[in-house]
């Protein structure tokens, strides 16, 4: 059951600048005259090596969009694919694969399995697919976000901020191709989260790795590379290298 | 508060189901047992009722003597009472009765019904009778040494047809008759599964009993009299010098029905007690469900008691809630009961026992039995969790998950042990000589003080259990040996039932290993020859005296003895004598004789054991009056004192001592010696033709004989594990409603898993071995328990013989493996539903 070699299609995904890509994606709640489109045909590529924050207002459909790319949900219409694999053809097997091998995570709560170490909490998805992963990767990891002397502790006995970056540990173990965050300071203190997000940062510029983040905060949004704005499930806009002011001037302009 | 509490039952039906099912299954062994009974008892009141339907007055013998376990011999009368019977005016028909013990002989050459086990195998007389229970279907009644009757189940059995020769065996031997007619009886084939060969008077007499002799006499009025006045009239006719008694027809219905109701009782107590046994173990699983949804809903009950309800209003809902599930329950357990009483009927039927077409009958105590002991258990299950659900702080609404109060009290564990420690010391008070009452507390210590450490324990025991599931499962056995030690109380909880269960299978394997293995040694000092031929018809029937003599005489064979039993009355007091052929027996079966020889047992002597010599101060010459079961009376001389007194009982006599008298004895056993030289496999083969003459007994090597001997417990042991069995139900389920909830309160765990790549094949382990170390904590502790108990089980029959304890390691290895097996299945739907968990459901609820 534990078979670490998946193998997925033709490897395409070396080729593909984009970590991970959605071409006219739709997400439709309901049917007729009660239907929702939560996504309304939403094309949105994200580069290797790259920081990119999804903002827009509650209801934008911008967890969705991270839902549907992650393959935590399933769309209605159009295609995406993560390492240049399209996630839509694949069976919950392969799809639970990919996840594990793939893409790291980092949502805003109840993040770590309660039961396990926070050593073992970061090892996670190496453990779950057998593999041992790369130990001097894992152990650069650790050191990054200062967690060498926590390892033992489980999370009911570490604070918020720790038990975030045993999160943000474990989605960077198995050298995903991308690392989806959602809202990951959303239940922290402003001190906290930043440090969390400058670790996000270290994570992108010194381990080089791709991290997409929804956010409402501008603040948090800053620390990006790149800005993607939703509003009512489309693609409102986008912006380079932001800082917290241009981001509200921004949001401003769109009418938030 | 009433009507938050029904919304809440009803908002959350999968809740109620889950809750109920605990109770249903307690309730349903509880009434379908009670209606097992009944139906059975009335089904036999029936048909005892129409045996005797048209017999209007019934004649015996006045003596009787009753011995251990109930056993019962009465003693025959004259024949020549019919005549005398028979010319007391108001009689219109009689006829002399006799029940004996007559195996039919199939065509096959296997012997019908099965020996000892299943219903009687019954010889009588048959002729034409007004009164007669039987009736001609087809041929005619016997008339003649050579004539036999057959009822309709047994010429289908043995595949005979009419003018067949069919051979049958009887304490005087086997022999070969023609069948002359077939009997048939109402609308069953044969009344409780039992053969009957009936023949002539004549034949039946000389045949089944001994001649001049028969057990009673049946009387038919000619309605001149009334069943009373018949029956004065009769006894006033018949010298008091027989001492026979008359009853009514009435009379001998009631008492049988009566005295199949007292053998019927002890089988309905015993079903009663096991399930009673599953209810107290039903009544965990209930605790534990009210315990885990009390903590489920603790945030609901905070904010009720945030918003200003009281204490009392908070437990009140709770203990409103359990009444609905308690009634809920039991009236969908009765009814289920009803049911499983037919499965009941329905297995008899199976193991070929046909009962009289009859109602199902479900009496009234039963309904209110069910109804109100159900109620009970709930409620008094719920009360605990009830009241700790009152005490939630109203703060608690505020915390993020739901936390099952963990804090281990020291008090809890002074307390445990505390029970612990008086167990123990009552247990050596009783090796010390304490009285023996003692040893039922300390066991009651004993098993109160482990389930109070229960959640003391739970957590090291499963950590220590689950090291073996993470060493070879990873990541997924290290979670579920972590869930299985999550939560010590729960565990705790959910494994009683199963520590319960498999304590008292350990127990009663102990026991039956220990009785087992003192069989054997017993057997393998005294059996001192090479085969032997076991019978296992125990009180009724066994093998004719004259195989024994048959086989003696082989040229193949040194010796063959044959040894039996004899019910007699010794200071009034019912007895058993062990019959033996003084001729015969040295060398092949050992005694230990110490004083006397063999060739001092005659029909005047007796030889006592070492120990009887002993209490009654009696040594050689002293003589013993015994009455034999046709009221003669002998008076033994004591000629031999014996040490090996665990077959033979307290008395020995000769075979010889009943030569005179209308008692007729059987051997249960014949043991034979090889002449040296003779080679096993041709003796064996000219035995078995021996044997095979008689249609009766078994031939099996001394090791064989050993073997099944020592085995013979274990009938007994699977009638037991058998009724355990419905506790074990219990548990399973107990298992299996603890993990759904469980995995209902970590969905959110399970979905953040699934998320970062647990396969459902992952969830699925995770579960089941969560499960599996539930459940061997509960076998591991149960059989430590279990052998303590059979310890003190064994001990305290110490006076009863069984002196040397042995530890059942076949039973508990396959115990262990059941508890797995157990752990795996009960796994099964829990595991699927923890795959069905909505993945973003469990994300995105902040």
């Amino acid at each position: 059951m534990n078979n670490p070699s998946v193998t997925f299609p033709p490897p395409v995904a070396s080729t593909d600048s984009a970590a991970a890509r959605a071409t006219n994606v739709s997400k439709i709640y309901g049917h007729d005259d009660s239907e929702v489109r939560a996504l309304d045909n939403v094309t949105v590529q994200f580069e290797k090596g790259k920081f990119t924050a999804i903002m827009g207002p509650s209801g934008s459909g911008k967890s969705t969009l991270m839902h549907c790319m992650a393959g935590l949900d399933e769309m209605t219409e159009g295609s995406a694919t993560i390492a240049g694999i399209d996630i839509a053809s694949l069976k919950d097997k392969d799809l639970t694969k990919l996840r594990r091998d793939k893409i790291g995570f980092v949502f805003q709560a109840f993040n770590l399995v309660p039961t396990l170490t926070a050593d073992e909490n970061i090892r996670l998805p190496l453990l779950l697919g057998n593999n041992k992963g790369n130990e001097e990767w894992i152990q650069k990891v650790i050191n990054t976000v200062h967690l060498q002397d926590r390892l033992s502790h489980r999370p009911s006995e570490l604070s918020g901020g720790q038990q975030q970056r045993v999160a943000v540990a474990r989605a960077l173990a198995s050298e995903p191709a991308i690392i989806f965050a959602d809202e990951p300071t959303g239940n922290l203190d402003s001190t906290t989260g930043n440090e969390i997000l400058s670790f996000m940062r270290k994570a992108v510029d010194e381990l080089g790795q791709t991290i997409v983040m929804v956010t409402h905060d501008p603040v948090s949004a800053s620390y990006a590379d790149r800005i993607v704005f939703l509003k009512d499930g489309k693609i409102a806009g986008e912006l380079l290298e932001p800082t917290p002011e241009l981001v509200l001037d921004y949001m401003k302009q769109l009418g938030h | 508060m009433w009507r938050i509490a029904l919304k809440g039952i009803f908002g959350r039906k999968a809740r109620l189901v889950l809750t109920s099912l605990a109770v249903i299954l307690g309730t349903a062994f509880l009434s379908g047992t009670a209606v097992f009974s009944a139906t059975l008892n009335q089904t036999f009141d029936n048909l005892f009722s129409d045996v005797f339907r048209n017999v209007d007055s019934y004649v015996r013998s006045t003596q009787v003597i009753e011995a251990d376990f109930g056993q019962q011999e009465r003693q025959r009368i004259p024949v020549e009472l019919v005549d005398v019977v028979k010319q007391v005016p108001g009689v219109a028909d009689v006829q002399a009765d006799i029940q004996a013990f007559a195996r039919i002989i199939g065509k096959d050459g296997k012997p019908l019904g099965s020996e000892g086990k299943g219903p009687p195998t019954f010889g009588g007389v048959g002729q034409k009778f007004k009164g007669a229970l039987w009736s001609i279907s087809k041929g005619h009644f016997a008339a003649g040494p050579t004539e036999v009757v057959l009822d309709e189940a047994s010429v289908k059995a043995g595949k005979f047809a009419l003018n067949d020769t069919v051979k049958v065996v009887a304490q005087s031997g086997s022999r070969e008759f023609t069948l002359v007619g077939i009997a048939s009886y109402g609308d069953v084939r044969s009344p409780g599964g039992a053969t009957f060969a009936l023949f002539d008077l004549a034949t039946a007499q000389e045949f089944l009993a001994k001649p001049g002799f028969i057990d009673n006499i049946l009387v038919s009025g000619d309605g001149s009299l009334s069943d009373v006045d018949l029956a004065k009239a009769i006894t006033a006719a018949i010298p008091g010098t027989f001492k026979t008694e008359t009853l009514t027809g009435a009379q001998i219905t009631k008492e049988t029905q009566d005295e199949i109701g007292t053998a019927l009782s002890f089988f309905g107590i015993l079903l009663s007690v096991f399930s009673y046994i599953a209810l107290g173990v039903g009544s965990f699983v209930i605790y534990n469900v009210f315990s885990i949804s009390a903590a489920q809903r603790q945030r609901e009950n905070a904010l009720l008691r945030a918003i200003g309800a009281s204490k009392k209003q908070v437990t009140r809902a709770m203990l409103i809630e359990s009444v609905v599930v308690g009634l809920f329950g039991s009236t969908v357990g009765l009814i289920a009961g009803i049911g499983l009483s037919k499965v009941l009927s329905a297995l008899l039927k199976a193991a070929s026992i046909d009962l009289p077409s009859g109602g199902l009958v479900v009496p009234r105590s039963a309904i209110l039995n069910t109804i109100v002991i159900g109620l009970i258990v709930t409620v008094a299950s719920a009360w605990l969790p009830a009241r700790r659900a009152g005490k939630v702080p109203p703060l608690a609404a505020m915390r993020e998950t739901a936390i099952e109060f963990v804090a281990l009290s020291r008090r809890r564990t002074i307390f445990g042990l505390f029970l612990i420690a008086l167990g123990a010391v009552s247990i050596v008070a009783v090796t010390n000589g304490a009285s023996k009452t003692l040893l039922g507390f300390g066991i009651l210590f004993f098993f109160s003080g482990t389930i109070t450490l229960g959640p003391v324990i739970a957590r090291p025991v499963a950590l220590l259990l689950g090291k073996p599931a993470e060493k070879f499962r990873g990541v997924t056995g290290t979670m579920a040996r972590q869930n299985s030690a999550r939560n010590p109380k729960r565990t705790s909880r959910t494994a009683a039932p199963v520590l319960i269960g498999v304590a008292l299978v350990t127990a009663v394997a102990a026991l039956a290993a220990s009785i087992s293995s003192q069989i054997d040694g017993v057997f393998t000092q005294q059996f001192k020859g090479d085969y032997a031929i076991s019978t296992t018809a125990r009180g009724f029937g066994g093998l004719s005296p004259s195989l024994a003599d048959d086989i003696n005489v082989m040229p193949q064979v040194q010796r063959a003895t044959g040894i039996g039993r004899l019910t007699v009355k010794i200071d009034d007091k019912g007895q058993f004598l062990t019959t033996i052929n003084p001729a015969t027996v040295e060398g092949v079966f050992d005694i230990g004789l110490i004083s006397g020889s063999y060739a001092d047992l005659t029909a005047d002597t007796i030889f006592v054991s070492q120990k009887y010599a002993n209490n009654h101060a009696t040594k050689l010459g002293d003589t013993i009056q015994v009455t034999l079961a046709d009221a003669q009376i002998k008076t033994l001389k004591i000629a031999g004192i014996y040490i090996y007194d665990e077959l033979a009982g307290k008395y020995t006599v000769s075979r010889d001592l009943i030569k005179d008298s209308s008692v007729i004895s059987f051997d249960l056993g014949v043991y034979i010696k090889l002449k040296p030289g003779v080679s096993d496999k041709s003796a064996r083969s000219e035995l078995q033709a021996a044997v095979d003459k008689y249609g009766q007994g078994t031939l099996l090597s001394k090791r064989e004989y050993i073997d099944s001997q020592s085995g013979s417990i274990n009938t007994l042991l699977g009638l037991i594990y058998g009724l355990l069995f419905l506790s074990v139900i219990i548990a399973v389920v107990g298992i299996i409603i603890t993990l759904l909830l469980s995995v209902f309160e970590r969905q959110r765990e399970i979905g953040l898993l699934r998320a970062v790549g647990m396969t459902k094949a992952q969830v699925r382990t995770t579960v089941r071995w969560e499960s599996v170390i539930t459940s061997l904590i509960g076998a591991v502790v149960g059989i430590v328990l279990g052998v303590g108990l059979g310890w003190v089980i064994v001990y305290a029959l110490r006076d009863q013989g069984l002196s040397s304890f042995s530890v059942p390691v076949g039973s508990t290895v396959s115990i262990l493996i059941m508890a797995f097996i157990i752990g795996v299945l009960a796994a099964v739907y829990p595991a699927w539903r923890a795959t069905r968990v909505n993945l973003l459901d469990a994300i995105t609820t902040a």
